[in-house]
């Protein structure tokens, strides 16, 4: 659990961060959004001390990282950042062997480790874990620089805008992956974005910045249904909200099962269960359908989902 | 079907007949009664008779049709050729003093002329060419200059040289010469030792102090700017009211005049490539990367040995390279406040217009920045903590 109480930064006149109070839960995400300058970064970097607070006090698991060794607290933080900061002179595998190198690991839980890890994040150890920084994609040096944060298992991650210099594509596969890894791995994650859709996508709360405050901190749901301010209601779009929320939903939540999984039969489309109830609609509209048949994993139908259903109950 | 040829090369070709030129209408070389009196030219015909005349003729042509004929491999012959070449060419001097040089005149020498050293220089600028085609690695390179070399010293040891003028001022003076070559490589080495530390010392503090930054560039960038000759006539004033004051120093051989200020105006030269090289070097390892390593539990202390250092490595011995180059041909000049070194052979031959004798001390000092300069982008190479291919381009 991460708390921060009253927290002030200021760089001479400039107030970065102006008396904030937030907590994180273990084991969730707080996507910190808002727009460039309002002190997310500097939000951040205070957590790991890269930046000392001006006043207030930060907690981590109850202890207040000002009286903590330096080290100690930070080889518990897995640290991400835009431009991934990886070690040009390293290889792949040594990038992401930092952290455990400096907790000296032995070598043979090092090297297991590291092939777990571009396994995990689905890239071939065999052709990556030798290659160099600058021989990379931009997707895939992010990959490396999220892996190398997870390395040493550490409680926490501190992620700061990482998919921000990314393509759209790429970007929302990595997106996705970060859902699958915090699925299993459930760390305390506190996450940079200025991409509102980036945080409704990977946040449990949202903590929305400006000027240096924090103007509300919600779920994706609230924040989206109750905006606190006309800020929040124009960061999140005020149009678009519908989709928004229906994009935050699973099929799972409104469709009509059936009494026991049918097998499909071959060649039926339709749709998953964790696909969100806007990629439903846009099918229903695009292939003018009134109802779609629902699958799970194995590939077997477990039920409908009704348009009329999708329309009253969506949003 | 497409050929597979090279296309002819134009340098080699233009170089090559270039060479033609020169080597009939200027000198090979020239014979001297003894060494005031000025002596008597040969060109190529005169100096290695038909026999020489017709070899040296024919093997340019034969490199200017290796150039543009269509052929596969042009570049691995002319490599071979030309290196051949070029160790087998002072064979053409010891065919012409062999000829020409009076057997009863014990004062008699013959000396390079303006042919052969225009020959040397356009072949190496046509094998420069091919390295460059071959894309020949540092080791190839170094391979090369060895064999060339070898073939100059084995003439050397067999005395076919020695009444080249230049072998002759060598032979009257070989113990000044070791002399001068110590003493000019103690100089040149210990300058760029001692600024090696300077630097490296004042870069650590402009890392840490901010304060410290324009000051420090400003004084070496400073030093920099004077002559070199006036910044050694400086220092002899306040090094000799120095030693005046305090003859201990001068029992440890310092004095206004002789190494001491040498050592400290090669000092001054050398300290702004040092620091500026350095400097660059430590500090432009991209935030990010610091950022990430600081954030993610390194000290400051792993920060600098594992990632600044490695990585400013090979960009700091650039910086050594191009201080002891530099260094090199400075400490010639320095001869002339007493400092010793190659420069002192340079300055006597000048003063009693025996060119050969200023020979005598260029080229050596000329081989040991051609040393330094291998030697250490060698090592820069070695250094590389990181692959070529993964290297920015
Ligand atoms: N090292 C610093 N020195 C002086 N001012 C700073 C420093 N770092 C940040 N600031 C200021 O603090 C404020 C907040 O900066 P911060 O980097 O936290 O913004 P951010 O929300 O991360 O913005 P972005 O989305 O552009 O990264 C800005 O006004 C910035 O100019
Ligand atoms: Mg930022």
């Amino acid at each position: 659990m991460i708390e921060l109480k009253n927290v002030t930064r200021r760089f001479g006149q400039t107030v970065a961060v102006d008396h904030i109070d937030l907590t994180v839960e273990t084991g969730e995400v707080c996507v910190l959004v808002g727009s460039s300058g309002c002190g997310k970064s500097t939000t951040l970097r205070m957590i790991n001390r890269l930046l000392p607070a001006s006043s207030g006090e930060i907690l981590v698991d109850g202890e207040d990282v000002t009286g903590m060794d330096l080290q100690r607290l930070r080889l518990n933080m897995g640290y991400a950042i835009q431009g991934t900061g990886l070690f040009p002179h390293w290889s792949v595998a040594r990038n992401i062997a930092l952290v455990p190198r400096l907790l000296k690991w032995p070598k043979e839980r090092i090297d297991a480790r590291v092939t777990e890890l571009l396994q995990m994040l689905e890239m071939d150890p065999a052709s990556f874990a030798d290659k160099y920084p600058q021989q990379l994609s931009g997707g895939q040096a992010q990959r490396v620089g999220v892996a190398r944060a997870l390395a040493a298992d550490p409680n926490i991650l501190l992620m700061d805008e990482p998919f921000g210099a990314l393509d759209a594509i790429t970007r929302e596969n990595l997106q996705l992956e970060m859902l699958r890894l915090q699925r299993q791995l459930k760390k305390t994650t506190v996450f940079v974005t200025h991409d509102i859709d980036e945080a409704l996508r990977l946040a449990t709360r949202i903590a929305v910045m400006d000027q240096g405050r924090i103007v509300q901190h919600d779920t994706p749901e609230n924040i989206l249904r109750r905006p606190a301010s006309d800020f929040v209601e124009n960061l999140v779009g005020k149009q678009d909200r519908g989709l928004k929320l229906m994009a935050l939903r699973p099929v799972r939540d409104l469709m009509t099962p059936h009494d026991k999984p049918r097998p499909a039969e071959p060649g039926a489309d339709g749709l998953k269960e964790d696909d969100s109830l806007r990629l439903a609609l846009s099918v229903m509209l695009w292939q003018d359908l009134r109802q779609v048949a629902v699958f799970d994993h194995q590939g077997n139908e477990t039920g409908v989902l009704l348009r009329e259903r999708l329309i009253e109950g969506g949003v | 079907m497409p050929s597979l040829d090279e296309p002819p090369n134009r340098v080699i070709t233009v170089l090559g007949l270039l060479a033609l030129v020169l080597v009939w209408v200027l000198d090979l070389g020239t014979v001297q009664p003894n060494r005031i009196v000025p002596g008597t030219g040969y060109g190529l015909f005169a100096a290695a008779g038909w026999l020489g005349a017709v070899t040296v003729s024919a093997g340019l042509c034969v490199l200017m049709a290796l150039a543009v004929l269509p052929l596969r491999r042009r570049y691995t012959l002319l490599g071979i050729l030309l290196t051949l070449a070029l160790a087998a060419l002072p064979d053409l001097l010891v065919i012409f003093t062999s000829a020409h040089l009076p057997k009863d005149s014990p004062y008699a020498r013959t000396a390079v002329g303006a042919g052969f050293w225009s020959l040397l220089f356009l072949l190496v600028l046509m094998l420069i060419e091919v390295v460059g085609r071959l894309r020949i690695g540092r080791r190839g390179q170094l391979g090369i200059l060895v064999v060339i070399l070898a073939g100059w010293a084995l003439l050397i040891r067999q005395g076919g040289l020695d009444s080249l003028s230049l072998m002759r001022e060598f032979s009257n003076r070989p113990d000044q010469f070791l002399q001068a070559l110590w003493a000019h490589l103690a100089l040149a080495l210990g300058a760029v030792a001692i600024s090696f530390v300077l630097a490296f010392a004042l870069v650590l503090k402009m890392m840490r102090s901010e304060a410290w930054r324009r000051p420090v560039f400003g004084v070496v960038s400073f030093l920099q700017t004077i002559p070199s000759l006036a910044l050694f006539g400086l220092l002899i004033a306040p090094l000799s009211a120095l030693t005046a004051a305090f003859p201990l120093l001068q029992s440890l051989g310092i004095r206004g005049i002789g190494w001491a200020p040498a050592l400290l105006a090669l000092i001054a030269y050398s300290l702004l490539p040092m620091v500026r090289n350095t400097f660059v070097a430590l500090t432009e390892v991209p935030e990010a990367v610091i950022d990430a390593g600081r954030g993610m539990g390194m000290t400051e202390r792993q920060l600098f040995l594992q990632a600044r250092l490695p990585l400013a490595i090979p960009v700091i011995i650039e910086g050594v390279r191009i201080t002891a180059i530099q260094a090199m041909g400075l400490t010639a000049v320095a001869a002339l406040i007493g400092a010793g070194g190659f420069g002192t052979f340079i300055f006597q031959g000048l003063g009693q217009a025996a060119m050969d004798l200023v020979m005598l001390g260029a080229l050596p000092t000329i081989g040991l920045a051609i040393a330094a300069d291998v030697v250490l982008s060698t090592l820069a190479n070695a250094l590389q903590p990181r692959p070529a291919a993964a290297l920015p381009q």
